[in-house]
């Protein structure tokens, strides 16, 4: 029953691309809104909220995100929680992406100047409207470079979604090539996908940050 | 005036006249003890200059009347209300003192007219159309109307200092703070600043200025305060202070700025 690797094949592992791309968005989208609550907390006054947001952090960087997914995804399954791989990759992915985008972003926090917030306080300025109109938008535009470039590497990393059997294009690979026995090929054009799907990410942040190192002067 | 009756009269709001007042403010930075039992009254209409050699707290003192420092020790008062007492107090009191920053602080990533109108509409309520025509009229009164769409990166150090002053008056402070407002600045953009100080003086603003520029001191303050390792040690207005300055650490301060 052996198929050789034609248009078929290809057209297979091409269409995957579209459960690569809805995986990363939703793990980016999910990271997004938790990186920016972890990234808050960690620069937060209570100490409560600054210990758990650390305490996240460590854990989900201290961990390969493998191990991460195969704990939700067996460890819900084990509970008699009956979780489809996309959701289980979803959860996984989101809460790495939540740790690693939360540092990157209290960084970018932390490199706007005190003396922007000094300038809020002594106008009376809220929590809210000092993070909302004055320390966030300074963050983000530090934060565009070094968070498209992390969007990359999330993105590379769905590809180990396909442990759990989750068919994204690498495990769609995995499919034509037991079915083909043409790794080298097989491989060969899952890795150009990524590379077309990552390297226009990688130049439009380069471009971003050469633009914002630029418009960056005081 | 007993004590008794002085201190009821600081924390009563009644009092109109009194617009700051320390009692024993003690500040430390760790083991460094950067106030040393300030006690300090200023009236309002008031306009008080804080010289001294640096790192002698003056920049402190001024920064703990809205709370950019907390302190350890003592009572602040500001307009009849007790900054110490809560931080309910602390927005009250943000909202009604203006502040001027050495190093200006404008928000880079907002126009001119945005610096401008961001704290009266979300912290006094104003309409955009309301905050914008406010603004317009001190951006007027401070020479630079014309740079209202602008970003403080396009103006010079001096213009950027105008507008931070500009942005301070838009929330109609009753006190206004200057904190070395002209040491950033190339000296040639130094006078349009204390022009713009000095016209704020004229109309009655009540003001602590921390600044070097001892011509202005003797031009416009009221009285003259002198710091040196945390303390007060001599209050006295210009002529006096000027003149005759009584303590030996005032006499050597004026001798070593005034050489050239």
């Amino acid at each position: 029953m052996l198929r050789s690797f034609g248009w078929n094949e290809i057209w297979f592992i091409v269409t995957a691309i579209q459960w690569t791309l809805i995986l990363s968005a939703i793990a980016f989208g999910g990271g997004a809104l938790g990186g920016l609550l972890i990234a808050l907390s960690r620069v937060s006054r209570t100490s409560v909220l600054r210990h758990a947001a650390q305490g996240f952090i460590r854990v989900f960087q201290g961990t390969p995100l493998l191990l991460q997914l195969f704990v939700i995804f067996f460890g819900l399954n084990a509970f008699g929680i009956v979780v489809q791989p996309l959701t289980a990759a979803s959860i996984a992915l989101t809460l790495h992406a939540s740790a690693f985008l939360g540092e990157i972003w209290r960084g970018c926090i932390e490199a706007v100047p005190k003396s922007q917030s000094e300038a809020s306080w002594s106008m009376g300025l809220s929590y809210r409207d000092r993070m909302r109109y004055v320390v966030l938008p300074q963050a983000a535009r530090i934060g565009v470079a070094p968070t498209v470039g992390f969007l990359v590497q999330l993105l590379k990393e769905t590809s180990l979604a396909s442990i759990i059997g989750f068919v994204e294009i690498t495990r769609a690979g995995q499919i034509i090539s037991n079915v083909t026995f043409e790794p080298f090929k097989v491989f060969s054009l899952v890795a150009a996908l990524y590379f077309v799907l990552c390297w226009p990410l990688t130049l439009l942040a380069r471009r971003m940050e050469r633009r914002f190192a630029l418009s960056g002067r005081s | 005036m007993s004590p008794s009756s002085n201190a009821a009269a600081a924390s009563s709001r009644s009092d109109d006249r009194v617009a700051v007042r320390m009692e024993g403010v003690d500040k430390w930075f760790g083991d460094f003890q950067a106030l040393k039992g300030i006690d300090l009254e200023v009236a309002n209409g008031e306009r008080i200059v804080v010289c001294g050699p640096s790192g002698s707290g003056k920049s402190t003192l001024i920064r703990c009347l809205n709370r950019l420092e907390a302190i350890q020790q003592g009572r602040i008062f500001v307009d009849g209300i007790e900054l110490t007492a809560g931080a309910q107090n602390v927005e009250v009191i943000r909202r009604e003192v203006g502040m001027v920053f050495q190093q200006f602080n404008l928000f880079p990533h907002m126009t001119v007219l945005e610096n401008c109108t961001l704290a009266p509409m979300r912290v006094r309520g104003m309409s955009r159309a309301q905050a914008e025509q406010t603004a317009r009229g001190y951006l007027e009164r401070v020479r630079i109307p014309e740079q209202a769409d602008k970003y403080p990166a396009q103006l010079s150090g001096g213009e950027q200092q105008r507008v931070a002053i500009a942005r301070a008056l838009c929330m109609s402070p009753k006190l206004m703070l200057f904190d070395e407002p002209t040491s950033a600045l190339d000296p040639e953009m130094v006078k349009e600043v204390l022009d713009t100080m000095l016209d704020l003086a004229n109309e009655g603003m009540t003001m602590l200025c921390v600044t070097h520029e001892m011509g202005f001191a003797r031009r416009v303050a009221d009285r003259i305060i002198f710091m040196d390792r945390g303390e007060i040690v001599e209050v006295a207005p210009p002529a006096d202070f000027f003149e005759r300055p009584e303590s030996e650490r005032t006499r050597a301060f004026l001798g070593q700025i005034s050489t050239y």
